[in-house]
């Protein structure tokens, strides 16, 4: 059992039980399907910011970030960087493009821009699984947290087991009675939470913490990075324990006498957390410090990292739905801005957080005043997904960790909500609305909606008991942020080409942007597969399949191939759709805005009436 | 769908949309096409060379990624945590003041190439 840290648990609660009240609330307003998926179309600039900050700010974003940082210095910066700038192409390329041709999803795009029932299946299967790499980490997150947070499980399930499914089973009831309205609400109030817990622990690092951003980067840096590793007594004494002596070197020796220990006991499968000096993978002459380059990325990862995270954000479906509830193509451009805006303050503050508990969490791990909750080797957390909430235990007690509980919690909430409203458009609306029933009723449309949430939900609730099972946390030293970039990698494979030429290059065909869907999307897919096989150790360490498996991100290469693939595919095809000027004019037409700008119904409505516009 | 009542009518030489008083040609929407294309494609080029510019620059030149310059930053560490907003912002910022004078410029450019290219239908029309 445990520490029980009742007055955090009781903010959790009562963060849950408002979240879950708001969605009941709005209820009453959820009356048709366009109110269900989008909101009634009726979200207001700032309003729809927050909302997409909230439904964007996962917990990849909010534990991921500090943890990746922590774990891996400036590669684990990038990925605050990265997640911001990916807006800069969704407002440039994507945005008002969308919000005009105005349909439901990205598979109504798909299917509204190339005329075919094959291409919107298509999508569907991609959106799917975009959703199901997105949604795990959540999930992760979820179950890491409430170890931290609580320390206990129930009925018999580990504390990471019981994280996951009360997490899961929350969301799935929101959800279910809320839709897309509730949502929107939560994530606004979601996003706010988030955002003042990060700023509340950095200014706490700043005051009671001791920390200065130049003088602590220096400190950490002035000597080597090492990582925390799970070995077991095998691996450390084979070939004469060269690990072993390499582990002495890094680790301080009272905390090496410990390992000794372990290793005296004489048991080969037993297992002990240790530090190893870390690699420079990218400039491999070089020692490995904290504010440099290449301790998890190769010179090709560091440009195919980069791509994935600003090209990945353009092919989110729980993001790209959010712009169908624009009132119109400016609005849609001006809700981005603020988005960077509120995103990015948030992102220079997550990785103050990472480097700050470098110093913070040592420091009160050697004052023995660390949250006994965590797992630490010398002073470092043996997983670093859980540095948010010790952080914040150490900084600002339990006050402080229930607000950044809640804010973990809150950012699960809002992220899963939104890719189980986008999963469940891909099956509600786009397989059932239009194949199975197109005549049903909007009050059996709604329900295949909550249907599909209910099933999604429990894909993901799997998925996320499943991580620590196959043993995908001890593979990756920040594991919730290379998860979700893998779904920006699918997300940036399969539809951000499409999208890209669907919008600008008439000459687009359909089989081109299924040639090109299925090479970036099953192509990032089959190689971060690949990845995760080579992280368990179930590759060869060369060869072609060691190669396959060592592209930790394969953007670099599946994005210019999927590019590629549309342009050739579409040259030799030639069979464009028959209205293809009317579908252009729907893209590019402005006679619908400049009439609605007459009329002033460009103007935002009350999320609260009732009706549709 | 569109978000306003959209009459398409077929005309001799081709399609044209009508919202109120306002008509789309595809003469006038390639125009809008043109232009927005040009804006949208420059600001992404200058996005891509600055955002690729980083890694470059952190596989290539030593004093940007090795040399402290403030406390324990690098040139590198300085970019990516905390520079990168501020080109974002400005850059997003920029971006959605030209575009919405654009649209202003369009907006009147359409109506005028509309009208000039706009004809009386053959067909009939078809409400969408």
């Amino acid at each position: 059992m445990g520490n029980l840290n009742v007055i955090a648990i009781v903010m959790v609660i009562g963060l849950t039980i408002f979240t879950v009240g708001l969605a009941i609330f709005v209820r009453r307003f959820t009356r048709t399907t366009a109110d269900f998926y989008l909101a009634g179309r009726k979200v207001g600039t700032i309003a729809n910011a927050s909302a997409i900050s909230g439904d964007y700010l996962s917990a990849a974003s909010f534990l991921g970030v500090a943890a990746a940082v922590y774990a891996s210095g400036l590669d684990g910066v990038w990925y605050a960087a990265g997640f911001a700038g990916g807006f800069i192409v969704v407002v440039l390329f994507i945005a008002s493009a969308l919000r005009r041709f105005g349909e439901y999803t990205v598979a109504d795009f798909a299917y509204g821009r190339f005329g075919s029932d094959r291409i919107r299946l298509v999508t569907v299967v991609m959106v799917l699984l975009t959703s199901l790499f997105y949604m795990a980490p959540q999930m992760y997150g979820a179950g890491t947290t409430w170890t931290v947070l609580v320390g206990a499980g129930i009925f018999g399930l580990s504390p990471y087991n019981t994280g996951v499914v009360i997490v899961g089973l929350i969301i799935m009831f929101y959800v279910m009675v809320g839709g897309m309205k509730g949502t929107t609400l939560n994530q606004i109030v979601q996003f706010w939470w988030l955002w003042t817990a990060m700023f509340l622990v950095v200014v706490f690092a700043f005051t009671a913490g001791k920390f200065s951003y130049p003088a602590t980067l220096a400190e950490v840096t002035a000597e080597n990075h090492r990582d925390v590793k799970t070995h077991t007594v095998a691996d450390l004494t084979a070939d004469d324990g060269a690990l072993l002596a390499s582990v002495e070197g890094a680790m301080s020796p009272e905390a090496f006498e410990e390992v000794q220990a372990v290793v005296d006991a004489g048991d080969p499968a037993a297992t002990v957390g240790v530090l190893v000096p870390a690699k420079n993978k990218l400039h491999t002459l070089r020692d490995m410090f904290f504010n440099e380059p290449g301790h998890r990325y190769n010179s090709f990862d560091q440009f195919s990292m980069v791509l994935a995270l600003v090209l990945g954000t353009a092919g989110l479906p729980h993001i790209l739905n959010r712009y169908y509830t624009n009132p119109s193509g400016a609005a849609a451009r001006r809700s981005t801005f603020w988005v960077l805006i509120f995103i990015g303050t948030f992102y220079i503050l997550a990785p103050i957080a990472g480097l700050a508990g470098r110093q913070i969490i040592d420091n009160a791990w050697r004052a023995g005043t660390a949250p006994a909750n965590a797992a630490y080797v010398d002073g470092l957390l043996l997983k670093s997904d859980a540095i948010m909430p010790t952080i914040a235990q150490i900084l600002g007690g339990e006050w402080l960790m229930g607000a950044v509980a809640a804010g973990a919690f809150a950012a699960m909430f809002s992220t899963t909500g939104g890719l189980l409203i986008a999963s469940a458009s891909a099956i509600g609306h786009d397989v059932y609305e239009k194949y199975i029933n197109p005549g049903g009723s909007e009050a059996r449309k709604v329900f295949v909606g909550k249907a599909s949430v209910l099933f999604f939900a429990f894909v993901a609730l799997g998925i996320g008991l499943g991580i620590p099972a196959v043993g995908l946390d001890k593979a990756y030293p920040a594991l919730i942020a290379m998860m979700v970039t893998w779904a920006f990698a699918v997300g940036a494979g399969a539809f951000v080409p499409m999208l890209l030429t669907g919008i600008w290059w008439k000459q687009t065909t359909e089989r081109g942007a299924i040639a090109g869907m299925i090479v970036g999307g099953g192509g990032s897919f089959f190689f971060i597969i690949m990845n995760i096989l080579k992280q368990l150790g179930r590759l060869p360490d060369e060869g072609v399949l060691a190669f396959m498996g060592s592209l930790t991100f394969p953007t670099l290469f599946t994005f210019p191939a999927a590019l590629l693939t549309i342009i050739i595919v579409s040259k030799l095809d030639g069979q464009l759709p028959k209205n293809v000027d009317e579908i252009w004019m729907r893209i590019h037409g402005t006679a619908s805005e400049r009439h609605e700008r007459d009329m002033g119904t460009d103007k935002v409505g009350s999320m609260f009436s009732s009706g549709g516009k | 769908m569109a978000s306003s009542a959209e009459t398409t009518v077929r005309t001799a030489s081709g399609i044209q949309m009508q919202h109120g008083d306002h008509i789309d040609t595809i003469e006038s929407v390639d125009a809008v096409f043109r232009a927005q294309r040009k804006l949208s494609f420059a600001y992404g080029a200058v996005f891509f060379v600055v955002t690729l510019a980083i890694p470059a620059m952190s596989v290539w030149w030593e004093s940007w990624y090795a040399t402290p310059v403030w406390g324990g930053f690098t040139v590198n560490y300085l970019v990516v945590s905390l520079l990168y907003y501020l080109f974002l912002w400005g850059l997003s910022y920029t971006y959605i003041k030209k575009a919405d004078k654009l649209d202003e410029t369009l907006s009147h450019m359409a109506d005028e190439i509309a009208a000039e290219t706009a004809v009386a239908p053959v067909g009939g029309g078809e409400n969408g």
